[in-house]
């Protein structure tokens, strides 16, 4: 038994370290590319900072001593590289706070929103997407094929924008932003209770928003596999349909739903941005969309470096889940 | 050329537009779509560009926050403009940056590709490891980090959807070429004494124009939806307002908080039929170009 | 002996598509006594992988099918789906051309043969199973180990192998093997024959034997019948069929093979020019004429039924 089994768990355990390695190789190319981005493309941050309003030279000049914007690219690299990983992303243009406190006070919001939608989003679109497949061309089908392809070419802003107009602004059912309720001074159960209520709207958009590529993904997975020998072979085993479908179609047909995932839940993060400004919600999104406005360059490169590791970082993952799931990836 | 390679070619394209005409899911999405692009070619026709201006509106005696009833066919937003013509003209940015962005990532996506699939060794690996971490850098973050950047105008919208998404296309174009290089027939012409130049354009790109087609078409949904986002998002260009500058503009002015529904309505919907017309063309097109596809999906 | 295992009488089976019915199979009779194997043969597209689908319904929806199947002696189109789903596998079981999707790619082997019996609680328990599947494993000459091997980690003969072990897991009085042979090397084939033929001694199994090839037949049937566009245009005992084939198609079919499993010769039978006819647009009169070497002027019009053409054996051709 061991001689089978050996040769499998080596080329498993090959295969994730070399996706390791071309994890940090891409770590390393967005820490180069994040500098390149905003220090040599826009060569005067302070200058673009005031663009079109009237500072004076001074005033400026002293900002650029202040941001360190005054030594050569290489001393500027080299400290830069060497802030990023003591977690330095420097201070922000309009908080004056360290980027890194600010960024990190955004995260719990953002990863309660984001989760959440992620994981009903994955959920519900995969359900429909092999109802879908498993019934094609029926009205459910028909039902969940455009349904799901509506709320994918819309804007998922726009999607938030009319939710809450509906539902907060004309039924009042629920408060139109903000995480909690303004001077709320709740604990315990009813503070859950009291963000369960304001969370609801901008979970609902981005599930919304986000179930219909996994529906989309898992039907035409579903029914490629269909179309295989072994559930015709399930099938003469005298199994029933629901079993067929579930023991042996799904499984295979999830390989790659389970990429995407594991992909998406990378970029949700940064996913959100415009949804968050929409709900006012207090996480990564909204932080990204105020740091647009001024623009906020620190905050901007820190945000971008975060949501790139995300990806990054999320992208392993799904390697790794995909090596664990796929027997056959060891000779990939 | 010789006349029998033109008939041939010229069969094919008939081929292709009959299986387009008895697709029911093409034929709607390319009357659709013919619609918004009569309204943005005729916007000077349809709506007074003047009346984008607030100046303007505001001396022809508009009422301010007109519902659709009490002025026009779309009511007035906060400065006095008609929403119609804001849409109108909206159309028109949004459809403009939407083709042209595509133009860009498709071209750099099929360069990317059939440089890559062709000339295979080093170069194709080189370039596919670039592509591969353009794939993995978030795309939005990215887009939001250059137009912040390059400052807002349309023309840096259009280069920033470009350079951010083309990684897809290279990938699947590059697969699509090495498909088309093993086949026999190139090997034949290179025995031939042709030169490389001759067989990229005489055999690899008639080969996968088909693909490089749908793939541009299902490419504009995502174009048109990032250019609306990062408008959303303040970074529009203000002087030539897209329909995402609209809602942008409908959000931050409290269009919401007083229900007036049809300042953000129109624009967002625009926006869903043209992306669903281009997602059914592009299917269309996909299941024409692979017909694989077409039995199952 | 007495009842038969199996027994077709009438079968026609007519896909539905796109562009209108195609008759796969166009009327088929035959019975199959307990231990007895039957070799059917015929080019692809012929209808006999149909007629071994239909033996298990296996068809795909909106399949129309007529005539009758007893199988050990329930009409297998009266069943009720749970009926159904109980002779599936325990009266009859099919081995599947293995060397390519017939095994699921993210289970074991031994998850895979242990599944039919626990569905069939033909062991009492999970142990049971193990137990069971150890031994069939060795009946068909796997290693133990492969158990908890994927299906590609094992090569197309070793895969061949589970699936005839998976057949076996609730002893079925009838084994369809379909193509079993097909896509393995020549040593491999042979090897996967021997195996058949001797599971067949050991055992009062029925099988029914599906291939292209005419001469592995003669190895492992005792009767043969040949089949040309949905229906059987030969019948015999093995060596009669193989020896003194009577239909020019048989005939040009037998001088096709030399050897077993001699793939040139698949694709391209000497001395038969053309394809076989799509089952949407058969010929009128004999299918067989537009390639016959011996076609006369009534193969156009009259199709012929089988006729007695020796001891036990019958021909559909107008010359016997």
């Amino acid at each position: 038994m061991l001689a089978s089994e050996q040769p499998e768990s080596r080329g498993r355990s090959h295969f994730i370290l070399k996706k390791v390695l071309g994890s940090l190789l891409t770590l390393v190319f967005v820490l180069v590319f994040n500098f390149v981005l905003f220090r040599i493309v826009q060569s005067d941050p302070i200058g673009s900072l005031f663009r079109g309003r009237n500072v004076p030279a001074a005033k400026i000049a002293e900002l650029r001593t202040a941001f360190g914007l005054d030594e050569s690219l290489w001393v500027q690299f080299w400290a830069y590289v060497r802030q990023t990983f003591q977690l330095n992303f420097g201070i922000s243009y309009q908080s004056r706070q360290p980027v890194w406190n600010e960024i990190v006070s955004a995260i719990p919001a953002t990863v309660a929103l984001v989760g959440i939608s992620a994981v009903l989003s994955a959920v519900i679109g995969t359900i429909g997407g092999v109802i879908a497949a498993w019934r094609r061309n029926t009205w459910k089908d028909h039902a969940i094929t455009s349904g799901t392809m509506v709320f994918y070419s819309m804007p998922d802003f726009w999607l938030g924008m009319i939710l809450l107009v509906g539902f907060a602004v004309v039924l009042g059912w629920f408060p139109v932003g903000g995480m909690t309720d303004a001077g709320s001074t709740a604990t315990g159960l009813a503070l859950l209770l009291d963000r369960l209520h304001h969370i609801f709207l901008p979970a609902l958009t981005l599930t919304l928003a986000y179930l219909g590529e996994y529906a989309l993904v898992t039907r035409s997975s579903l029914l490629d596999v269909m179309g295989e020998d072994y559930l015709t072979v399930a099938k003469a085993k005298g199994l029933r349909d629901v079993v067929v479908r579930n023991r042996h179609a799904v499984p295979n047909a999830l390989l790659p739903v389970v990429t995407l995932t594991a992909i998406n839940f990378g970029f949700v993060l940064s996913g959100a941005i415009a949804v968050e400004a929409v709900f006012s919600w207090p996480g990564l999104g909204k932080a990204t969309a105020d740091a647009i406005r001024g623009p906020d360059l620190p905050m901007l490169q820190g945000l971008f470096l975060l949501f790139s590791a995300a990806v990054i970082f999320f992208n392993l993952l799904a390697d790794v889940a995909y090596a664990w799931l796929d027997p056959r990836v060891e000779r990939a | 050329m010789t006349s029998l390679a033109m008939q041939r070619r010229r069969a094919t394209a008939g081929r292709v537009l009959g299986q387009f005409r008895s697709s029911k899911q093409g034929v709607i999405g390319f009357s659709v779509l013919l619609v918004f692009v009569v309204i943005a070619l005729a916007a000077p026709l349809l709506a007074d560009v003047r009346e984008l201006n607030p100046v303007y509106a505001r001396a022809s005696g508009n009422p301010q926050w007109a519902s659709p009833g009490e002025f026009g066919a779309l009511g007035t937003d906060h400065l006095r403009r008609s929403v119609w013509v804001q849409f109108v003209w909206g159309s028109r940015v949004s459809l403009f940056v939407g083709l042209a962005a595509t133009i860009l990532t498709i071209s750099i996506g099929s360069v990317v590709g059939i440089v890559s699939g062709f000339v295979g060794g080093r170069p194709d690996a080189f370039l596919m490891r670039i592509t591969e971490w353009f794939l993995v850098i978030p795309f939005l973050p990215l887009a939001i980090v250059l137009a912040s950047i390059l400052g807002r105008n349309v023309w840096n919208i259009i280069l920033v959807i470009g350079v951010t998404s083309w990684p897809s296309t290279a990938r699947l174009l590059r697969a699509q070429v090495l498909t088309v290089k093993q086949r026999l027939f190139v090997d034949r012409a290179r025995s031939l004494g042709a030169g490389n130049g001759h067989l990229v354009a005489r055999h690899i790109l008639p080969n996968v124009s088909g693909l490089i087609l749908a793939n541009a078409t299902l490419a504009v949904p995502i174009s048109i939806l990032t250019e609306t986002t990062l408008s959303f998002l303040g970074l529009g260009d203000p002087s030539s307002p897209s329909w995402g500058k609209t809602l942008e503009e409908a959000f931050v002015n409290g269009a919401m908080v007083r229900n007036a529904w049809w300042y953000f309505l129109p624009a967002g919907l625009g926006i869903l039929i043209v992306v669903l017309a281009f997602t059914l063309i592009g299917r269309t097109l996909e299941e024409i170009a692979d017909p694989r596809l077409g039995r199952s999906r | 002996m007495n009842r038969p295992v199996l027994s077709v009488k009438d079968l026609a089976i007519t896909y539905h598509s796109a562009s209108g019915p195609v008759p796969a199979v166009r009327g088929v009779t035959f019975d199959l006594a307990a231990g007895d194997s039957l070799g059917l043969a015929g080019e692809s597209g012929c209808g006999k992988s149909t007629l071994a689908n239909a033996l298990l319904r296996l068809l795909p929806d909106g399949t129309i099918t007529s005539g009758q199947v007893m199988i050990d002696g329930r009409d297998l189109f009266a069943l009720s789906p749970g009926g159904l789903r109980a002779v599936r596998w325990t009266t009859g079981a099919i081995v599947f051309q293995g060397a390519l999707h017939a095994l699921n790619p993210v289970q074991t082997a031994g998850k895979q043969v242990r599944e039919p019996m626990l569905i069939h609680q033909t062991v009492g328990s999970e142990d049971e199973a193990r137990v069971r599947s150890r031994q069939l494993f060795e009946r068909v000459g796997l290693p133990a180990n492969q158990l908890d091997a994927y299906p590609h980690q094992l090569s197309g003969g070793q895969r061949q192998r589970v699936l005839i072990a998976m057949a076996l897991a609730c002893d079925p009085r009838l084994l369809i093997a379909d193509e079993p042979t097909t896509a393995l090397d020549l040593m491999v084939q042979a090897q996967v024959l021997a195996l058949i033929a001797e599971l067949r001694r050991e055992s009062s199994l029925s099988l029914i034997f599906i291939t292209h090839d005419l001469s592995v037949l003669t190895y492992v049937a005792d009767r043969l019948a040949i089949m040309y566009a949905g229906k059987i245009v030969e019948s015999g005992p093995s060596l009669s069929v193989f020896e003194n084939a009577t239909h020019p198609y048989t005939r040009a079919l037998a001088a096709a093979f030399p050897t077993i499993g001699d793939q040139t010769s698949r694709l391209a039978p000497s001395g038969l020019a053309g394809d076989p006819p799509t089952p949407g647009a058969l010929p009128a009169g004999c299918p067989f004429h537009p390639r016959c070497p011996l076609a006369e002027d009534r193969c156009q019009t009259a199709e012929p039924v089988l006729r007695k053409a020796g001891q036990a054996h019958r021909a559909a051709c107008v010359l016997v």
